[in-house]
Parts: structure tokens; sequence; C-alpha cells
């Protein structure tokens, strides 16, 4: 069996620095044949937000049909799920938000419904990365869209300790992430340290 | 002198606990004898923000949509009370697709600099973040605040007060909670009172 990755670019902005950075993890885990990646960029997926209906505490399912309903069963299938996204008005994008609010499907599984995300034999088996680029240099630029990206993990399974990340600050025009002193290299070894780390998990 | 509010409510949901806490705010608002005006995000037609920065050569979004003529309405109120649910701890996306098309706002301020709000402006400008959220988390609002914060500064509102209400889920929805309801009807009558003050003075 290969190593799934999902890997959702969450920018409306195509081959921007947050979807470079996620291209360059991509990359470097593609490098190993047993690695099948996935790449969706989420303006094209058509996934619309939340409607707060809170029917799928009921159904188990959302009541809107649209691309959800293929990443619904990709985001369970995959041993790997990468979020990229750039940081606008100190958040997280709408896009990726639209996303991660739907997975209020898996939190009425999890926690209304009481059933299970994933099998038995995979859970502590899938790991997860953000990766975030922002234009301003603060410190504190990602703070505000952390909570969301942690809660989005939890709820299909995946530990905040099994959760990496990689968040790159002052890039803001296209193009600006290529000259960041350390990027590149720290994308390029993430990549394959959560490669090497899934392949210990399901002892392959 | 009038007040005008305006309420903007960024929940999917409509008459949920976060439109039900604004519409007691504005109900304080009126007794107060300011002009209201609600507006319903998911009734507007507009796209999330494309990350294109075009508006950063001419201070003007090529989108040209509903969000344009809501920043008009905002630029042009007195207090701007805006309204969201947390979902997933962080503000709705119906909401952020909106506040994130303040780009060319932001584009004007900081890189074109032909938009600039006084110290006397902002101090007659007053933002109200009005949430309520299921958890009852303590930080359940913490993602919230950094982007409403940035759509108040953007906009040229001082960041004036909260109306939040945690642990929706435990009371079974804001009618049941002890405080809120009134808290929000006399912010939103103090408020007004305020601001009639500082634009006579």
């Amino acid at each position: 069996m290969p190593i799934k990755v999902l890997a959702f670019a969450g920018s409306p902005r195509r081959n921007g620095n947050s979807e470079t950075l996620l291209d360059w993890v991509l990359a470097s885990m593609s490098g190993d044949p047993e690695v099948v990646v996935e790449k969706v960029p989420l303006i094209e997926a058509n996934i619309n937000p939340c409607r707060g209906c809170n029917a799928c505490e009921k159904l188990n399912r959302c009541v809107q049909r649209d691309g959800m309903d293929i990443y619904h069963d990709k985001i369970i299938e995959a041993d790997c799920i990468i979020l990229s996204s750039p940081i606008y008005c100190m958040g997280i994008a709408s896009q990726p938000k639209a996303l991660i609010d739907r997975a209020q499907v898996f939190r009425s599984r999890k926690y209304v419904l009481k059933l299970p995300i994933v099998s038995p034999e995979r859970k502590g088996k899938r790991l997860g990365i953000f990766l975030a680029t922002a234009g301003q240099n603060w410190s504190y630029v990602f703070d505000a869209a952390i909570p969301s990206v942690k809660c989005f993990f939890h709820v299909i399974d995946i530990k905040d300790s099994d959760i990496s990340y990689l968040m790159i600050n002052g890039v803001d025009e296209k193009g600006a992430i290529e000259f960041h002193p350390s990027a590149r290299t720290d994308a390029d070894m993430l990549g394959k340290s959560v490669i090497a780390e899934l392949k210990k998990r399901l002892a392959l | 002198m009038e007040i005008n509010v305006l309420g903007i409510s960024g929940s999917p949901h409509r008459h949920g606990n976060t439109e039900t806490l604004l519409d007691r705010f504005l109900e304080g608002n009126q007794a107060s004898g300011a002009t209201i005006e609600k507006v319903i995000l998911k009734t507007l037609q507009y796209s999330p923000c494309r990350g294109c920065n075009a508006c950063h050569k001419d201070g003007v979004c090529i989108v040209n949509d509903d969000a344009i003529i809501l920043y008009e309405k905002i630029l042009a109120s007195d207090c701007l009370a805006i309204a969201s649910p947390i979902y997933t701890m962080g503000i709705t996306a119906e909401l952020k697709g909106f506040i994130d098309r303040q780009q060319y706002l932001w584009a004007r301020k900081f890189i074109l600099k032909t938009l600039y709000f006084s110290d006397e402006h902002i101090k007659r400008h007053k933002g109200i973040f009005i949430s309520t959220a299921g958890l009852g988390w303590e930080n359940v609002f913490d993602g919230a605040f950094p982007v409403i914060t940035a759509l108040f500064n953007t906009t040229g509102f001082e960041y004036y007060d909260n109306v939040i209400a945690n642990d929706m889920d435990r009371y079974g929805g804001i009618k049941n909670h002890p405080t809120a309801l009134k808290e929000a009807y006399d912010k939103g009558l103090k408020v007004v009172g305020i601001l009639e003050k500082l634009k006579a003075s």
C-alpha cells in the first residue's frame, strides 16, 4: 500500500508563496517511490462554507452536495493531510476556513454520534502539516490561524502532537518566498521527516 | 446629531444566537435615538478576496460586487457592530471572505497613502464585536479578535468593546444565557450616548 498524501493548497492566488512552500514539501515527499501525492487547489475544489444547520449531528453527513463529497472520503483515506494557507487580515484565508468549517461533519460523528473517524488500526498513524505564509513580519501573525487548524486536525483524528508546522512571515509579493533564507531547506527537510515518521508508524 | 449604526451579521444561520444578540444591541441603539441598519452577509452577492494584489496599484478592487457597497456603508457609519458565531475557533468563512476584501482600503492606507484616519476620527467611530460560541472554553474567541481588530483598524474604527457569550451548547441557546442579551442592549444604549457627546464636542 502506498503512503497517501492529500494536500490542500488554500490560497486563492495560484502559485503564490504558500503554494510554493507546499510544492517544496510535496516535491521532497514524492521523491519516495512509496508515496502518492494529491494536491488540491481549494479555489477549484467547489467547497462551500458550512451553513451551521447542525443536520450532520443527526444525519452523519452534510446536507450540501459539492466538492466536499469527494474530499470527505479522501480525508479519511489519507495517511498525511497537509493544509497550506496565506494569512489575510491576521487569519487564515476564507477558502481554507470554509474547508475547516465543513469538517464539522467529522466533529459530529466523533462527539455527537460517537462513531469512529478512521478504523482502530489506523489511529495514531496519520500525520498533519500546516504550512502558512504571511506578508507581515510580526511574529504573532500566525497566532489566530492555529486554533482553527488544530481543531481541523483534531476532528479528523490527527493529534496535536502529530501536526507539524512551517510558517514563513515577511513574504508578500508573488515569488518572495524564493528569496527566503531557509524556507526551501526547511520544507525539504519537513517533507522527508514526515514520510520517515509515517513509515515507522505504518511499519513499512 | 444623528448617530448611524451599521450591524453586520456574518452567520449563515438566520435568527440564531449571534443574530439575536446583534438584534438586542441594535434595539439598544434605537432606544438611544440612533438610526440603525442591519445587513445579513449571506443575502449579499460577493466573492472572497482573490489575493491578486491589483488594488496595491490603484486602491481599487477589480471585483465590483456587494462587498464594495458594504465597505462604503461601513465608512459612512459612526458605529459598526460586526457579528459572527465562532466556527472551529474562528469567525465564519463568509465573514472572513468579506473582511479579506478590505485589502483595497489597506492598500490605500499603507501603500498609496490616499486614505488616512486621524486619531480624532477613530475616537468618534466605535467598533463592537458581537459573537457567540457553542464551546465553553475561555479562549474560544481568541482566534477571532485579531481578525476583527484588523477590520476595525483598516476602516478607521476604534475597537471599542465586545459582546461575547460562550457555552451556548450548555445553555441551550442565547435566550437561556443569564446576562448576554441585557449586556447587548445596555451596551447598544450606552455607545450611542458616547458617540453623540463626541460628535457635539
